[in-house]
């Protein structure tokens, strides 16, 4: 047994998915003098070392194996066991991505140790890893601890923590192991989706338009950052008169629910009756011409000026 | 073909309050409903069923309230209904709980297929199936959003990855969690419900099952709940943005980004 | 009287909760607008087997006791009451049928009450509900009878295809007799273009000469007042659970409104005249709930309940209509919108007012039976 945390870091076809730079962060916030480990496997030709190295853990554990290429959970799951029974790392962290909450249980089933599932919170008492979970929603969060058996496990929520690059001489170390395919299982294919969705109450980006961006030039505009955004534009009770939006498109207690990742509100005030059916969306963005419109106090982010201006500006710079 | 679909009961609710003296999760007074996911299990259970004929049999560990629950899937259509129950299970985590719904499908004997819905809505962790496809060397399939039978010893799924959608093709027997997107559960008839109260509820404990003892309930969890709290609300903290559009994009997108 | 529900009652209440809130709660406004089902909803209700939810388990249906069914109607009709006063013509009818009817009709179109509506008609345009100013006749012709009339104002006519229609014998007695849809003779005349429950069909049907067998009268010659009452009694349960229905969707349309409305900086909800409103309402739901419950209650337990019924009805629909237009006045110019269901719940309540016997004639009912005691 030795005092180092691990990082399981997942890979998007040839790129580092982001929770695995933020966990190393995280890591190292609250290592103290616990080395922190990357932990990789790839396919030969893949090199993403440099950018892992970037965020500074102290060492890199890289797998290697062309099979790695459209590997089954198990067969990502045996290969980390062969790893991890072997160097025997205190503390072990995944995305709390579907590849992370697939293969960490199984890893875990073959530790026989605690997995933690989809912390928002991770810190040190002693030598135990305190993991923060929400359950029943996001109303009550529980402390998880594995007090007695090694490593502790956790998988933690995309997009909790900031990557912050760091120097650091890390050690790299091209660990040797055995891939065993498993026999009754076969990925066929992987195939990029874009992420749409049919109905306002289940899209993860809205753009929201509201009276102050009632206007034909600035709707064809927001159809276009939507398209790009790969989300849909809902609009606040005034505009359900024109023609185009409707009753589907309406956001609000009398229309939808929605819940985006991110939604960006153009000229609405913010209405109790619009409020209500915001609340759920995690980040909030509004531009209004008016410094006091109540939409403001409901936002992360707050732009004063013109709606036209800043979808231009966003248009120009979303890639 | 046999299949086995593991269900959960959580309350139904979404709000549940700790109580301010003993610090524990008020449950009292609310009652029990399958987790929706695996209401989603069930009906791909009962698609299945419909293409390839076989049974289905429900499968859950909890205390005897859970019938309720059992009750409701044998009304969604399902045969037969095994209660894991036992004080020897309580305080169980996922590693403990799959142990028993392992050592309980071994005893099933020759099941083809398990179903799992994602995760459950209350702890909300998902890793219950992975571990019994550990514990049972099967093959696995998590969130699955699809599932087609290409025989009857082989299914093609689709999994949405964060990005991806991975197509996998299992040979059976194998594991799968389904997400919602993969069917819309069937509505329980009032004539199916008076049914499901005709049909028997097996009822299994350690003495029925080659369980070992040191691997069931809190001796078999290796974690432990340190503390269950209420987070404070905190109100949205407002950023404002440059005043000149284009760089108050940029900030945006900088900040989104990271 | 207890508030303890079996566990079949549960699920089935909580399996109506699950169709309501799915597929009859987002299409309440539009039922409205519409004035009619959206293709395909009426359609679902049969497949889930909502028509057999008391039809006994012989006739192919679930076997519900009326308890399990009136809770089950008052949870539809929070979401939509024309469904639910849609299902509870058609229960009405059954019950009459099954406490009436002959052996050899039972089971010829019991089987088929889990997929076809029945329809109980009396009125007639000679005079609402009051049976004396019947015109339909009923001429014996060896074992056979032939029915000639018109009937309006009924409940799912044009929907349903299977009706029970009050008619008078040549020797002036009453009778009930059952027609089908597919009978020669039979044809359906216009539906009604009313103001509230807006989704339930309301039509004529007119019988020419329609020629039926004797087995298809119900109890005896002469029973005919009877049946119609008992009719009333057994709609007047259910109509009382579809009111307080509509008092929770009220409630919950004002308290929502008032929790989440600032005036100046007061929550509406801390202002002593908003709770007065939200109060008001939510003593007239409880009062009706416990009225139809116990309704229900005296009627599986063979008691009389034709008074309570009347109660429940009576009580119900007055308050409804009064607990509408508080909430209405809580959301001020929302509550007057059409963009909120409230307008819609007042329209919908007020039909009870009317139906299955006026208010005047309930409370003339109840006051008889207390002064006759």
């Amino acid at each position: 047994m030795n005092n180092e945390i691990w990082v399981f870091v997942q890979l998007n076809g040839q790129n580092v998915e982001p929770t695995s730079l933020q966990l190393i962060t995280k890591a190292r916030d609250i290592a103290g003098d616990r080395p922190v480990v990357a932990l990789v496997a790839e396919t030969e030709s893949m090199n993403v070392e440099a950018t892992v190295k970037e965020y500074g853990p102290d060492k890199m554990v890289i797998l290697k194996d062309d099979q790695f290429h459209n590997a089954s959970d198990g067969e990502i799951a045996d290969a980390l066991d062969q790893v991890v029974t072997d160097l025997k790392p205190n503390s072990l962290l995944f995305p709390a991505t579907v590849l992370g909450r697939s293969v960490a249980p199984r890893l875990q089933a073959k530790l026989k140790t605690g997995l933690t599932a989809d912390c928002l919170d991770i810190y040190f008492d002693g030598d135990d890893l305190v993991q923060v979970k929400p359950t029943y929603g996001d109303d009550i969060m529980c402390e998880i601890i594995c007090p007695d058996v090694r490593p502790q496990m956790a998988t933690i929520r995309p997009n909790t923590f900031k990557a912050v690059k760091a120097a650091t001489d890390t050690e790299t170390v091209n660990y040797s192991f055995t891939f065993h395919p498993e026999a009754n299982i076969e990925v066929v294919s992987e195939t990029p989706v874009i992420n749409s969705a049919a109905n306002i109450s289940d899209a993860k980006t809205v753009i929201a338009l509201g009276r102050g961006a009632n206007n034909e030039k600035v709707i064809a505009k927001a159809e276009k950052l939507a398209g790009k955004l790969g989300g849909m534009v809902g609009v606040s009770r005034p505009l359900t008169d024109n023609e185009g939006f409707s009753h589907e498109n309406q956001i609000g207690q009398s229309g939808n629910t929605i819940a985006p990742d991110l939604l960006i509100n153009f000229g609405i005030s913010g209405a109790v009756q619009y409020a209500v059916g915001i609340e759920n969306a995690k980040q909030i963005v509004s531009i209004n011409t008016d410094a006091k419109a109540p939409i403001f106090d409901k936002s992360d982010y707050a732009f004063v000026g013109d709606a036209d201006e800043f979808m231009s500006a966003l248009l120009d710079q979303v890639r | 073909m046999k299949i086995v679909v593991c269900i959960k009961q959580v309350p139904n609710t979404d709000t549940v309050k700790i109580d301010p003296k003993t610090n524990n999760l008020v449950r009292s007074n609310v009652e029990g409903i399958i987790n929706s996911f695996d209401r989603n299990a069930i009906e791909a259970a009962l698609e299945l069923r419909q293409q390839a004929g076989g049974t289905i049999t429900l499968l859950s560990m909890g205390p005897d309230s859970y019938i309720t629950s059992l009750r409701d899937g044998l009304a969604m259509g399902a045969d037969s209904a095994i209660l894991l129950s036992s004080r020897k299970f309580g305080g169980a985590d996922t590693l403990a709980t799959a142990y028993v719904l392992s050592e309980a499908i071994k005893k099933i004997g020759d099941v083809d297929l398990i179903l799992f819905g994602r995760q459950s809505v209350d702890a909300d962790t998902g890793q219950v199936g992975p571990i019994v496809a550990e514990d049972l060397q099967l093959p696995q399939v998590t969130f699955a959003e699809s599932l087609e039978l290409q025989d009857n010893n082989q299914l093609t799924g689709h999994r949405l990855l964060d990005n991806v959608v991975q197509e996998v093709k299992v040979k059976l027997p194998a594991v799968i969690t389904v997400r919602s997107e993969m069917n819309s559960p069937r509505y329980e008839t009032p004539l199916n419900i008076q049914k499901s109260f005709e049909k028997e509820i097996t009822i299994w404990s350690e003495n029925e099952l080659a369980v070992d003892p040191t691997q069931i309930g809190q001796a078999g969890s290796p974690t432990v709940v340190k503390r269950i709290f209420s987070p404070e609300k905190a109100g949205r903290q407002t950023q404002m943005l440059p005043n000149n559009a284009k760089d108050a994009v940029a900030q945006l997108l900088a900040d989104l980004n990271n | 009287m207890t508030n303890d529900k079996t566990a079949e009652q549960n699920m089935l209440h909580r399996m109506i909760v699950d169709f309501t809130t799915n597929e009859l709660a987002p299409l309440d406004m539009k039922i409205d607008q519409l004035g009619d089902y959206p293709d395909g909803l009426f359609q679902k209700v049969i497949d889930n087997g909502l028509l057999g939810m008391t039809l006994p388990r012989q006739y192919g249906g679930a076997g519900f006791d009326y308890v399990a069914t009136a809770q089950a109607i008052n949870a539809m009709a929070f979401g939509n009451a024309s469904m639910a006063v849609t299902l509870e013509g058609h229960f009405k009818t059954l019950e009459q049928l099954l406490k009436y009817g002959q052996p050899e009709l039972l089971e010829k179109y019991l089987p088929t009450a889990t997929k076809r509506i029945f329809a109980f008609s009396q009125t007639e345009s000679s005079g609402g509900s009051n049976p004396k100013g019947i015109s339909t006749r009923a001429v014996k012709q060896g074992d056979n009878w032939v029915i000639t009339g018109d009937k309006i104002m009924i409940t799912n006519g044009g929907l349903a295809q299977v009706y029970c229609v009050l008619a008078k014998t040549e020797d002036d007695q009453m009778a009930v007799f059952l027609v089908d849809q597919d009978m020669p003779g039979f044809s359906f005349g216009k539906r009604e273009d009313f103001i509230g429950l807006r989704g339930t069909p309301v039509g004529e049907i007119v019988m020419d000469h329609i020629k039926v067998p004797g087995y298809h009268l119900l109890g005896s010659i002469g029973q005919g007042l009877e049946i119609g009452n008992n009719a009333h009694d057994d709609a007047r349960v259910l109509m009382g659970a579809v009111l307080a229905g509509i008092m929770q969707h009220e409630l919950k349309i004002a308290v929502d409104y008032a929790k989440q409305r600032k005036a100046l900086d007061t929550p509406l909800y801390e202002l002593q005249t908003i709770q007065e409103k939200i109060t008001d309402i939510a003593i007239a739901k409880q009062n009706t709930e416990l009225l139809y419950q116990h309704g229900a209650e005296l009627k599986v337990a063979g008691e009389p309940y034709s008074k309570v019924a009347a109660m429940a009805k009576s009580y119900g629909s007055r308050s409804a209509v009064s607990s509408g237009d508080k909430a209405l006045q809580v959301l001020a110019g929302y509550g007057y919108s059409r963009e909120y269901p409230i307008e819609h719940l007042i329209r919908d309540a007020r039909a009870m007012e009317i139906a299955e016997g006026t208010v005047e004639k309930m409370n003339t009912e109840i006051s008889l039976k207390e002064v006759n005691k």
